[in-house]
């Protein structure tokens, strides 16, 4: 069941294009969600704003090279490693979480337009689907702070659990649907793979109200704190150089 | 002054939440970050400020009584035993100083449990633990017993 | 509470209860350990024990230092000193007792890890006043807390002890405390041999000068919510010198300290006409207080009441004259770092209206009052004394025990022991633990019962005023305004007001009397009836009710001591004016009151002022 690529049994009740289709839809919905998100709270003007300040409170003038190197920086450590979180547990987590997600994404358009043989690729999706539930729910139950450290029970969902109510359950119904699909009861498939379908598309198209956006977001404000840093325009007590970039 | 908690630097770590003595620095609702709830009810005692791991938290004068423009930023080093101040004027002066915090490492405090067990009759005493050495005297003063009326 | 939620009750037994995690709470804490290796000491704080109290941010000097290793001060001048500056009015034998102790603690803060300044040329540390050494205080608090960690068997943080609870075989002696969880809103049941009160005294019962945020910038510490006082008198505790409010000349706004920069930085203050006043006003103080004038240095109230007679007579702002001072960088290092040490607020109002102290004077004021017990002023709990020192009718058996069997108190929660400060808290809190200690030693087969009828009544109480936020809600369609309901934050504003305006706040310029007093009474009785009627959102504004609930009692007592005591001790402090001098005939005492939780009636009564020390 793990090794055979899912979205190929859809043909049964839905044509090859229909995912396909889907998923370009979906990349839209981010794409505009963000952009309306940035347009309408009015962040990408103040993020110029903001860097304005930092060039003209400069006191050290960054080359092109400077920047780059800054740039690099920012996606080995605070993206690719999850570098900006303090607590161990909750870095381990998001890491399991954000590669979780890349490899189910990315297995998923990959069997979606190409329909490959080989079995690394189903066997790779359930992979980065589990991957996802264990950080995701570890997250949701234990991990989040409204629960960890404000005492809330973690059944009290509010808007800032839009974005993880949502992934993990488009996950988990599409893991379950994986699993009553391959066990043979097509009403069962239909139903569970349209929820499926209900919050994936919750997922992407809630991008300009939930937290999905941080994933643009934090990196850049990454970059430009450490820009600031470097080019002397930081409003901390000196000693910080050295001390950024932990 | 009362704090608030910049959105590009807070992680929602709840560091902050776990400190503050009044009781109001709280996650907010859409973003799952910190923020100031009840500024009448905050010191700027800058615990927050100084526990805060990203310096994702600031403080900005009582709107009562102090014009804008000012800022008064801080790094605390634990583990250098040193803290930094960094004071920008409305004015744009900028005033910097550093000053020592702790002469011992974190955690090295001998518990009181440590020291030889005083003996029953001492629990009888005026006398409390590590005196009369601890006050650099030779014996704890007291009252001569005509003293009490 | 959600479905999904539901209210645990937690059980905690201990030998000794500690209430209250700061200074003197640490310190009974430290105390109790060395002295009962085996014994199960519990800590709670409503806040988290690393910063709270009235040290968070921490302080750039310790007011309580005798130096008697360099035979600088001996404990009895430290009484004098109290007593001058309270207008003879000290529980001597208290203030003996610290000021013996409170160098070992000091040298104990050094060793641990507190850098204290010292004097380049002569190696001791560096004075900034006769009583006063400077620190360079910004984590005096985390020290302190890891010190409390090393010894508690367990600290509870984020618990709110809200009530006392009283053995039920006698009511006059404790058998513990409860309280609920500030994060989870369980309900806490501490069951104990010996209980320590050492919580906060009261700031927030007056209306302060700010009135938007600002209102957060009190002199005390906004935690500070009574709770050494609002524990203690609806348990029946006797009180004393619950009308002795204290009002700070303060840098104004800021609240800034002023002891460094007049007596380390030698800066000086003056009217806006660059007058100096305060020895202009000499004769004005001898009329109202006769000797008491003469004292050098001048009684803290006093010079509070020549800086508001000089604003009456429309010659304000008063200013300190800072710029005068910081001809180097070493002092003006000083003068910044105690501020940034102990009130960050004030280099905040600096950096916001462009004052570099190099440049220009700063304004000072008198505060709103506060009641508290560690500073100068000495409300609080009426307590029994040490047994090598104390008068006779000044013991009962147990250091430090107040008028309940087995209830110990120490800091702001003791009355009767001026100019402790952290330093004094703190030893006054190990000289608690050590007694708590020994009482628990001698009373070791007594086990205090509680009755668990009450302890369900208490667990309602404490949760009513979430119910009342919950049920009474439907009535309204949003808002803050309801006619079955008052939010804390009311509360309190209401609370502030009647003490402003009746009880010589700062509208009053301090003044009361009896008619006023008497109007005030009235008052609060409706308000503290309307407690009943207090709706909590949530667990922070269940808090918050709570926190009202204590600073009530204690502006209700303050209320009734103001009324008692027929004369005015503390000009500058307050005032009343249909008695508006000192009396020493008649009023050379403590007060006292008693509320009788039984028949609800305050008792009333003076007590002795014995002076052991000549």
């Amino acid at each position: 069941m793990f090794t055979s690529n899912p979205f190929a049994d859809l043909i049964v009740f839905l044509p090859p294009y229909f995912m396909q289709v889907y998923i370009i839809l979906m990349i839209l919905a981010v794409a505009a969600g963000t952009l309306f998100d940035m347009l309408h709270k009015k962040s990408v003007i103040f993020f110029a704003r903001q860097w304005r300040k930092s060039q003209t409170a400069a006191t050290k003038q960054l080359s092109g090279m400077d920047n780059a190197f800054l740039l690099i920086r920012t996606l080995l450590k605070e993206v690719a490693t999850s570098g900006e979180f303090c607590n161990p547990l909750r870095r381990l987590s998001h890491l399991l979480m954000f590669y979780g997600f890349v490899i189910y994404l990315v297995t998923t358009i990959v069997m979606v337009f190409a329909y490959p043989a080989s079995a690394i690729w189903p066997v790779l999706w359930n992979i980065g689907a589990l991957m996802v539930l264990v950080g995701g729910y570890w997250f949701f139950f234990f991990i989040r702070v409204d629960v960890a450290k404000e005492g809330h029970s973690p059944f009290r969902l509010v808007r800032a659990d839009l974005f993880i109510v949502s992934l993990l359950a488009s996950v988990t119904f599409a893991l379950l649907w994986e699993i009553v699909q391959a066990a043979g009861g097509p009403t069962a498939t239909r139903i569970i793979f349209s929820i499926y379908l209900l919050f994936t598309t919750l997922l992407f198209a809630g991008v300009p109200w939930s937290k999905f956006a941080h994933m643009f977001y934090k990196p850049a404000a990454a970059f430009q704190r450490r820009v600031e840093e470097a080019n002397g325009s930081s409003d901390l007590p000196t000693p910080s150089v050295r001390h950024e970039g932990r | 002054m009362p704090t608030f908690v910049y959105m590009t630097r807070c992680d929602g770590c709840g560091q902050c939440v776990d400190i503050c003595p009044s009781d109001i620095m709280h996650i907010d609702r859409t973003y799952r970050r910190a923020y100031n709830i009840e500024p009448n009810f905050c010191w700027e005692c800058y615990s927050c400020v100084k526990a805060c791991p990203q310096h994702a938290i600031d403080v900005r004068g009582y709107a009562d009584f102090a014009p804008l423009g000012h800022k008064v930023r801080v790094l605390r080093e634990e583990e250098e035993g040193m803290i930094y101040w960094k004071i920008k004027y409305r004015d744009g002066r900028v005033k910097e100083f550093s000053f020592p915090i702790r002469t011992t490492p974190w955690g090295s405090i001998k518990s009181p449990a440590d020291y030889e067990t005083p003996d029953t009759q001492a629990l009888d005493s005026p006398m409390l633990a590590h005196e009369p050495t601890a006050l650099h005297v030779d014996t704890l003063p007291t009252l001569s017993s005509s003293n009490n009326k | 509470m959600s479905l999904f939620t539901s209210r645990k009750t937690h059980f905690v037994d201990s030998d000794i209860l500690i209430i209250g995690g700061g200074f003197g709470g640490c310190g009974a804490t430290y105390e109790a350990r060395y002295w009962a290796r085996n014994a199960k000491i519990v800590l709670v704080e409503k806040a988290n024990i690393e910063r709270s109290g009235a040290v968070a941010h921490g302080l750039s000097a310790i007011n309580c230092y005798m130096g008697m290793q360099w035979d600088e001060n001996q404990p009895e001048d430290h009484v004098r000193y109290a007593r001058n500056d309270l207008l003879g009015l000290v529980r001597e034998d208290l203030g003996y007792d610290i000021a013996r102790h409170v160098d070992a603690s000091v040298h104990k803060f050094e060793e641990w890890g507190l850098p204290i300044m010292k004097n380049k040329d002569t190696g001791r540390y560096l004075r900034e006043g006769r009583w006063q050494i400077m620190i360079h205080g910004e984590s005096y608090k985390p020290i302190i807390a890891e010190a409390a960690r090393k010894a508690a068997t367990e600290v509870y943080n984020r618990i709110m002890v809200t009530h006392l609870l009283m053995d039920k075989k006698d009511p006059n002696k404790v058998a513990g405390a409860v309280g609920f969880s500030v994060r989870s809103g369980d309900f806490y049941v501490f069951r104990a041999k010996a209980v320590i009160v050492a919580a906060g005294g009261a700031s927030h019962i007056y209306k302060a000068r700010s009135i938007g945020e600002g209102v957060g910038r009190t002199w005390y510490a906004p935690w500070s919510s009574a709770s050494a006082y609002g524990l203690l008198i609806p348990a029946g505790v006797k009180m004393t010198q619950m009308e002795n409010k204290i009002v700070l000349a303060r840098f104004k706004d800021g609240y800034g300290p002023v002891g460094a920069w007049f007596l380390l930085l030698k800066s000086y203050a003056t009217n806006a006409y660059g007058e100096k006043y305060e020895e202009a006003r000499f004769d004005e103080l001898k009329a109202l207080v006769g000797e008491y004038a003469e004292k050098q240095p001048v009684p803290t109230c006093l010079r509070n009441h020549a800086m508001l007679e000089e604003i009456k007579a429309g010659k304000g702002p008063i200013y300190m004259h800072t710029q005068e001072v910081l001809d180097t960088r070493e002092k003006e290092e000083i003068g910044w770092e105690d501020f940034l040490d102990m009130t960050i607020g004030q280099a905040v109002v600096w950096a916001s209206q462009n004052i570099d102290p190099r440049e220009k004077p700063s304004e000072l004021i008198t505060s709103e009052p506060y009641v508290m017990g560690s500073h100068a002023t000495c409300s609080g709990a009426w307590a029994s004394g040490p047994e090598d020192i104390a008068p006779a009718d000044y013991q009962w058996g147990y250091n430090r025990m107040m008028t309940v069997d087995g209830l110990f108190g120490a800091g702001d929660t003791i009355g009767g022991s001026a100019h402790k400060f952290s330093s004094g808290s703190f030893t006054e809190g190990r000289i608690a633990g050590k007694s708590a200690v020994k009482y628990v030693r001698d009373k070791s087969t007594d086990t205090p019962q509680i009755d668990d009828m009450q302890i369900k009544e208490l667990e309602a109480t404490i949760f009513k005023p979430m119910e009342n936020y919950e049920v009474g809600r439907n009535e309204i369609v949003a808002g803050t305004v309801s006619p079955s309901y008052i939010s804390p934050l009311q509360g309190l504003q209401r609370l502030e007001k009647i003490m402003d305006e009746y009880v010589g706040g700062i509208s009053t310029y301090y003044v009361t009397n009896e008619p006023m007093l008497n109007r005030g009474l009235e008052l609060l009785t409706m308000l503290k009836e309307d407690l009943d009627h207090l709706g909590a959102e949530d667990l922070h504004q269940l808090q918050r009710a709570w926190e009202l609930h204590h600073r009530v009692w204690t502006a209700e007592s303050v209320t009734r001591h103001t009324l008692y005591r027929q004369e005015t001790r503390w000009p500058g402090y307050y005032y009343r004016g249909d008695y508006p001098k000192l009396d020493d005939t008649e009023w050379h005492v403590f007060t006292a009151s008693q509320y009788d939780p039984q028949t609800g009636e305050w008792e009333m009564s003076k007590l002795p002022v014995h002076h052991i020390i000549d």
